[in-house]
């Protein structure tokens, strides 16, 4: 218990976010994580993990693009668009961009059409686990 | 690359590392994690290929 109670604390010692910082500045850190993947945990000051995850994700979204995969748009009547493109959401900055630039239109005939967009959707759940992830360390959970 | 078993192993590999980093703090822990998610995720994998290979259309 004492173990449990002093690693929590050299968690939060490690962690720049004290209660003071806790508000506004959560959601900008939030918003930081969200936008770039392993900004959260770069400025949490967890270096490895926050440049691990600035390589991996981008790099399997990317990879999903040439693979021929399609950024779905917001369709509501098509749930299964609609949860494709919620989740594609997750990557932030480098989805808007790629919409933004007319990238992730797709080619259904292409072979590697499927794995295209299950790279990229999955790239975008995963860097949601992230952001929770920064917010459990800012948080002092972890 | 088109290969169904190279996409498949590029997918597992990068998830891996990224469960690994998640759940892991150590970087000898998340290798060792991370050696087993991969290992997890191409066995199963392959093992599901063949089943549904084994079933008739």
């Amino acid at each position: 218990m004492a173990e449990k109670t002093s690693t929590r604390q050299d968690a939060a010692r490690r962690t720049p976010l004290t209660s003071s910082h806790v508000g506004s500045r959560l959601w900008v850190l939030l918003a930081a994580a969200w936008l770039v993947p392993g900004a959260g945990h770069l400025w949490l000051g967890r270096r490895q993990k926050g440049v691990t995850f600035l390589l991996t994700l981008p790099i399997m979204f990317a990879i999903g693009l040439s693979l021929n995969g399609r950024l779905f748009p917001f369709h509501p009547p098509e749930p299964l668009v609609a949860l494709a493109a919620l989740a594609t959401v997750g990557m932030g900055l480098l989805n808007m961009l790629a919409r933004l630039s007319g990238m992730g239109a797709g080619d259904v005939t292409a072979v590697t059409w499927e794995y295209g967009n299950a790279f990229m959707i999955v790239a975008g759940l995963l860097n949601m686990l992230v952001v929770l992830d920064a917010f459990d360390i800012a948080e002092g959970r972890k | 690359m088109t290969s169904h078993l190279g996409l498949m192993s590029l997918f597992a590999l990068l998830v891996s590392i990224v469960f690994a980093t998640l759940m892991r703090d150590d970087p000898r822990e998340q290798l060792r994690f991370g050696g087993k998610l991969l290992a997890g995720f191409v066995g199963l994998g392959v093992t599901a290929g063949w089943l549904l290979y084994l079933l008739p259309l």
